[in-house]
């Protein structure tokens, strides 16, 4: 009992238990003193789910240390060196056992949304109402869209935590009590997040527009909570990854030197870090709108509902971009090894992704051409919603550019690179019809849009990021995944993926709406709907080939403990897997990160002790 | 030479303060007189300009410290000023957001709210401010009796102030937060602000403690900063809302 | 440059292929109205847009791979090029013009699809969950199908009693949000005669999947034939337009006729009694009173039941609605 107890994990499960129902009862308590109903369920939910996650994270210890510092104490880091594999279920200060945490609550989250997808797109296989009433699809496809965008943020924090220490020479993040915390507040988040299925569900989809949300079950309030506690997770671990890239880079790491994944991290966190308040303000705000009749958005009260879509997408637009920035930034990382030469006009490409963050900020009207906001904004935001192109088409040209007159090698993880390049060339291309505001009339709310974001987000995340854990398996691990499975999953998945996407592409365009449970058979695409079901078991299946793989290799995989794909990024030069504090001796960087084909030219030097 | 530097440090600050105090006499008085908007939006920003540039040490973000040893505790502080700032970067969105949506909803109209009460509020926590910087300049200087002292004195104020707005503003409005669109503005806007205001009570009583521990020293007081940049920043944001809340616009239904 | 002639020759054949493939998949729904022209004028330009980039990155990419791919037994690395600025500066520069012109294409027609023409026939579309009502104010006549009249402009006013909901019908390519509270118009000037849905297209709770309708684009003399059957059709009193009225906006499914209670108060006996308020007064339910709790719901609120449960129908109803409402509320007194 004590043993299980000792697990972080557990105990925070325990405590969050425990929270949640200290909460309910508290403001049970207050109101029946107060002489009111004592028993008002939603508000009992609200706070007994906010007091379980503060629980929760006082449970697992992961504010131990700054309980310490503020009593005046001294709180040493400790040192993890002999504590196996308990620290991976438990609070751990090491950014590389943090990144692995999130890496497996990402994969945790997104077979949950995937599941639910796998639910409702069989629902969708026929006309007509199979096993699903109207509000168990709507829950479904709504946590289905905002559990896998938690799980994408939270798998972005796993590889931005996990690589950059180690890219730019330091031995930690820079603040690695506040990086754990991030980390165990995303964890009783999820709970939440999930847990608004047991409490009614809701109908509003991920973007959960007032005033259907005001409506809502009291599912819909654990969603906002969720998604708030999530997101100020996210922020904190943006600030972190920002003061580490600016402050903890080795010598000689100007910024142009940086391998470029850094660049595409430094502009997803100056995104995450500012934008992403809004999203919790304006879930906030709705949440308030329930609880105490605040009519910020009721007509009946001179509120106005169309506030709340601008302060959802000045978040919700940006993030699409977080999804995508570290992402390209790992396609751009690992073309140059696959080619063997340099990445093609490196600047630019570093450029191109400010250039995206930046443009990003300004163009989140393009959701809102037929909302019915003021007029005179559409143009404009048509202008900066295609401008977003010229960047992000810049980092397509420097891909093919890369690739020509290379020596290209074909390993699994530079399978997944090319295919999400093609997928997200597939995105993308349908990203200017939407910003067109005539024929954005047209497509909006249609599944021509759930087409469009499939694609930018496989081929901006899910392909690139299943790259990335081929490709530093073997440094977190000290094994290599079995190749062959590596081929099936990659066989299984892209085609499937590709041939679901293009025919959400084209029932939208003939007509079926998206976030419908049932749709008209006159309308001619239930052939379509069935391959597209299909087609969805089929990626499930390759993600399951993968599951298997990494269960496997872990034990038996090949052991590959050197430089496996003969990089030049300073973590390949030494074994596998690192050491608690990374580098034992520090590097100066001599040179510049990509230039392959160049003889006896080094990137990084270590810096022997004299 | 130490001693004057913490004397002209304490002058300024007092000048400062000096200055905050006539721009927001100023603005009452136009808010009560001619009522122009424009005058009373630009206000807030030069007091905020001048809070963060002298209360708060914004320059500080910038000195170059390229060749300074990176395990060296400077180089150390420097590190966690840019996590503060990021920090406060990113709560100003929040605030933003707030502003916005006061913005759109209203648009020249305030909620109907205790004039004089307002300005009392106010006044208290630009006290509090210029405590708080007595208290930085105290501790700067290893001054801990007289840090000791100022920062008691934020903190009670800190207090005051949220018994003024939670105790009686909240109490005393006409409306509650169901009432009407300014009544729910008005509630969330300065909801928000308490519990900023309440987390910064917080971490002065932190440093209070352990300063009286003897925890800081003139080179290393991280805490200190820390805390005062934070109640600074509270304060900043309370210029804003104060036009927003009190003065700007006429009474809404 | 060999491989860039092979290259060149490739994409252009190919942008052709997919455009080709494109136009065959049928991908769009009729044209059935004058703002689907140029939609679709535009939508083409984007096929082309498409057609060429996809043909120029996929082509570029898969002869590189195909290539310059690693032989067997070859070993060492590529060739080390680094960058170009011109070439660079050139990608860069192309694609900006290219979206600056697809920007200016895409407002000119947005241009062509809002003008507005004076004559338009006025339409009120009333969206709630989950039903479409239309009201034609030039005739009085109100209905739950579209009936609209080819080559005549409609200007439809639309508001919505509860969420957000969304008129849309694929063959008009235009779509409009409705937003309770307020009212939007959406022009359309349907141009094929013929049988089309409306599609509600935000997502407005359970069943919005269902929220779909019947619109008729008939012949002008068809039109008028149909309104005149409407108005025929129509009852005569006020009062059994009322009863109508009260039917076809839902007004019954919180109020019951007979005593019952529902979600709110009950009509019968309603007319001439003591209303107590929430407020502590209590007034006479007089015309006047029924009238503004008819369009202003919160102005008066009933003791007993809560405030903000009625939608306000201020700009649903018309004056003489109302009072035919009210002419039959008083019949069950
Ligand atoms: C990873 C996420 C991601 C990415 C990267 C993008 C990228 C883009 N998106 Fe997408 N988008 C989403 C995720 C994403 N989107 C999501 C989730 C939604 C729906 C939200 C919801 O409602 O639920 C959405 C919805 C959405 C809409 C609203 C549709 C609607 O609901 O009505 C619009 C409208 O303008 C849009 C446009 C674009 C554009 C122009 C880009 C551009 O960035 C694309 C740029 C790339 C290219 C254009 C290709 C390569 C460029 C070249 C080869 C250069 C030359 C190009 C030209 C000259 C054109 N997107
Ligand atoms: C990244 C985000 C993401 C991903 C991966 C998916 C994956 C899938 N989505 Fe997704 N989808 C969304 C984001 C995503 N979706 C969003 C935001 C919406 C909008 C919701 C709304 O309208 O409100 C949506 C809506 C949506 C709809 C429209 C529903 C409607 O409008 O009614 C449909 C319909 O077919 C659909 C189908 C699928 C299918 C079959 C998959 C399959 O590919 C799923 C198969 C996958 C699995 C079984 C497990 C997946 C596991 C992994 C991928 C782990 C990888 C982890 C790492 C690499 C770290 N989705
Ligand atoms: C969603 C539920 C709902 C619908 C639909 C609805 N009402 Fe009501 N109505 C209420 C409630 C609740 C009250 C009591 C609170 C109040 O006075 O606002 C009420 C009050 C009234 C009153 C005052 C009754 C009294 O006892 O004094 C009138 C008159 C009225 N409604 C007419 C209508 C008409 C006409 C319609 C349709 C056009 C309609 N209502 C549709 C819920 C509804
Ligand atoms: Cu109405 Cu969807
Ligand atoms: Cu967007």
């Amino acid at each position: 009992m004590r043993k299980i107890y000792s697990i972080g994990l557990v105990r925070g499960l325990l405590w969050q238990i425990l929270g949640t129902a200290v909460g309910i009862g508290i403001l049970t308590g207050i109101r029946y003193l107060l002489g009111l109903t004592p028993w008002k369920p939603e508000s009992a939910f609200v706070f007994g789910a906010l007091l379980g996650a503060l629980f929760f994270v006082y449970g697992i210890g992961a504010v131990d240390g700054w309980i310490k510092v503020a009593s005046g104490k001294e709180a040493p880091e400790l040192d993890e060196t002999n504590w196996g594999r308990a620290r991976y279920f438990g609070v751990s200060l090491d950014h590389k056992v943090i990144g692995i945490q999130y890496l497996v609550l990402s994969l945790v989250l997104m077979l949950v949304g995937g599941s639910f997808a796998m639910l409702f797109r069989t629902e969708l296989a026929n006309t007509g109402l199979q096993f699903l009433t109207l509000m168990e699809y709507n829950t479904l496809m709504s946590l289905h869209g905002m559990v896998m965008i938690v799980g994408i943020l939270v798998g972005v924090a796993a590889f931005m935590n996990y690589l950059i220490p180690m890219m730019i020479g330091a031995r930690d993040m820079a603040f690695p009590r506040l990086n754990a915390f991030a980390f165990w507040l995303v964890v009783p988040a999820s709970i939440i997040l999930i847990s608004s299925m047991a409490l009614g569900g809701f109908d509003t989809g991920w973007t959960g527009y007032p005033p259907l949300s005001v409506r809502a079950p009291i599912g819909i309030q654990m969603f906002f909570l969720g998604v708030s506690l999530a997101g100020m997770g996210t922020i904190l671990s943006s600030l972190n990854v920002i003061t580490t890239a600016l402050r903890m880079r080795a010598k000689g790491m100007t910024g142009f030197r940086l391998p470029i994944f850094v660049w595409g991290s430094l502009a997803t966190s100056m995104i995450s870090l500012t934008a992403t308040q809004l999203i919790g303000l304006s879930f906030q705000m709705v949440m308030f709108e329930r609880l105490f009749g605040m009519g910020f958005f009721d007509p009946a009260k001179g509120g106005n509902p169309i506030l709340f879509q601008h302060l959802f997408w000045f978040y919700s637009h940006p993030a699409v971009y977080v999804f995508v920035l570290p992402g390209l930034g790992i396609i751009s990382e690992l073309l140059p090894v696959f080619a063997r030469k340099p990445l093609y006009g490196y600047k630019w490409v570093a450029i191109s992704s400010f250039g995206i963050a930046l443009i990003g900020f300004l163009v989140w009207g393009h959701h809102m051409f037929a909302s019915g906001m003021a007029e005179y904004l559409r143009v404009p935001f048509m202008y900066s919603t295609l401008l977003v192109a010229v960047p992000t088409g810049v980092k397509f040209f420097s891909w093919l550019g890369t690739l020509w007159r290379g020596k290209i090698v074909f390993p699994v993880p530079m399978l997944f690179v090319l295919a999400g390049i093609v997928v997200f060339l597939l995105g993308g291309l349908t990203g200017p019809p939407n910003a067109t505001v005539a024929t954005d009339l047209q497509l909006t709310d249609t599944y021509f849009i759930v087409g469009h974001f499939h694609d930018t987000m496989f081929g901006g995340y899910i392909f690139p990021f299943f790259a990335a854990i081929y490709y530093w398996f073997p440094k977190m691990t000290g094994r290599r995944l079995n190749e062959t499975l590596g081929k099936i999953h990659f066989w299984l998945m892209t085609p499937a993926f590709i041939t679901l996407s293009t025919l959400m592409m084209r029932i939208g365009l003939l007509g079926m709406r998206r976030r419908i449970a049932d749709y008209d058979p006159s309308l001619g695409v239930t052939i379509d709907n069935r391959v597209m079901t299909v087609a969805g078991f089929l990626i499930a299946l390759g993600i399951l080939t993968f599951l298997i793989n990494a269960f496997w290799s872990l034990r038996h995989g090949e052991i590959a403990t050197g430089n496996v794909w003969n990089s030049r990024s300073p973590e390949w030069q030494v074994p596998s897997p690192m050491p608690i504090h990374n580098y034992d001796k520090p590097f100066e960087v001599v040179g510049e990160p990509y230039d392959y084909g160049l003889p006896d030219s080094q990137y990084i030097k270590f810096i022997e002790e004299e | 030479m130490e001693h004057q530097t913490k004397s002209s440090a304490m002058q300024l600050g007092l000048l400062v303060f000096g200055a905050l105090a006539i721009l927001t006499a100023v603005e009452f008085a136009i808010a009560l007189t001619t009522n122009l908007w424009q005058v009373l939006a630009v206000i807030p920003f030069i007091k905020a300009g001048l809070v963060l540039y002298y209360y708060m040490h914004i320059s500080r973000l910038f000195e170059n410290d390229e060749d300074v040893d990176k395990e060296s505790f400077a180089y150390k502080l420097a590190t966690n000023r840019i996590g503060l700032w990021l920090f406060l970067l990113s709560d100003m969105f929040i605030f933003g957001g707030l502003m916005i949506s006061r913005i759109n909803l209203l648009g020249l109209t305030r909620p109907d709210l205790i004039q004089y009460l307002g300005l009392g509020v106010t006044t208290i926590l630009l006290i509090s401010s210029f405590f708080a910087n007595r208290a930085e300049v105290s501790m700067e200087s290893g001054d801990r009796r007289q840090f000791l002292v100022s920062i008691s004195i934020t903190m009670s104020l800190g207090i005051l102030f949220l018994l003024g707005v939670l105790g009686v503003e909240w109490r005393l409005a006409p409306f509650g937060p169901s009432t009407n669109l300014a009544g729910a503005i008005f509630y969330i806007m300065t909801g928000f602000h308490a519990f900023h205001v309440f987390s910064g009570v917080i971490f002065l009583a932190i440093v209070l403690r352990n300063g009286a521990h003897g925890l800081y020293s003139s080179e290393k007081h991280w805490g200190v900063e820390a805390s005062v940049v934070y109640w600074h920043f509270v304060d900043v944001v309370w210029f804003f809302f104060y036009p927003a809340l009190y003065l700007i616009g006429s009474l809404a239904k | 440059m060999r491989r860039y002639v092979i290259i060149f020759i490739l994409v252009i054949v190919s942008t052709f292929v997919v455009h080709e493939w494109l136009m065959l998949v049928h991908l769009f729904p009729r044209e059935a109205s004058a703002q689907s022209i140029p939609v679709d004028q535009l939508f083409h330009v984007h096929l082309w847009v498409i057609s060429f980039l996809f043909s120029l990155i996929m082509v570029t990419l898969i002869y590189s791979l195909i290539v310059f791919r690693r032989r067997k037994g070859e070993t060492g690395d590529g060739a080390y090029i680094t960058g170009n600025s011109t070439l660079e500066m050139t990608w860069t520069a192309i694609p900006l013009m290219a979206v600056l012109v697809l920007a200016y294409a895409g407002a000119k027609t947005l241009g062509a699809i809002r003008v507005i023409d004076p004559t338009a026939l006025q339409v009120k579309v009333t969206a709630g969950q989950w039903y479409w009502r239309y009201s034609y104010p030039e005739f009085g006549v109100t209905s739950s199908d579209l009936y609209l009249p080819a080559n005549r402009q409609i200007d439809l006013q639309m508001t919505s009693v509860d969420v957000i909901h969304s008129f849309w019908v694929p063959e008009f390519r235009v779509k409009q949000d409705i937003i309770p509270g307020r009212t939007v118009d959406l022009r359309v000037t349907p141009t094929l005669i013929g049988e089309y849905t409306v599609r509600c297209s935000e997502l407005c709770g359970l069943r919005h999947a269902y929220m779909e309708g019947k619109v008729n684009v008939v012949s002008q003399g068809d039109f008028d034939k149909w309104i005149a059957q409407q108005e025929s059709a129509a009852p005569e009193s006020p009062e059994l337009r009322g009863q109508q009225l009260a039917q076809d906006y839902g007004c019954i499914n919180c109020h019951s006729v007979d005593g019952s209670p529902k979600t709110g108060p009950s009509w019968l006996h309603l007319y001439g009694s003591i209303v107590k308020l929430t407020d502590g007064t209590s007034v006479t339910a007089d015309d006047n009173y029924l009238k503004t709790s008819i369009i202003q719901p919160n102005a008066q609120v009933v003791l007993g039941f809560p405030s903000n449960v009625m939608p306000d129908f201020s700009t649903v109803l018309d004056q003489t609605m109302v009072e035919s409402l009210v002419a039959y509320i008083k019949t069950l007194k």
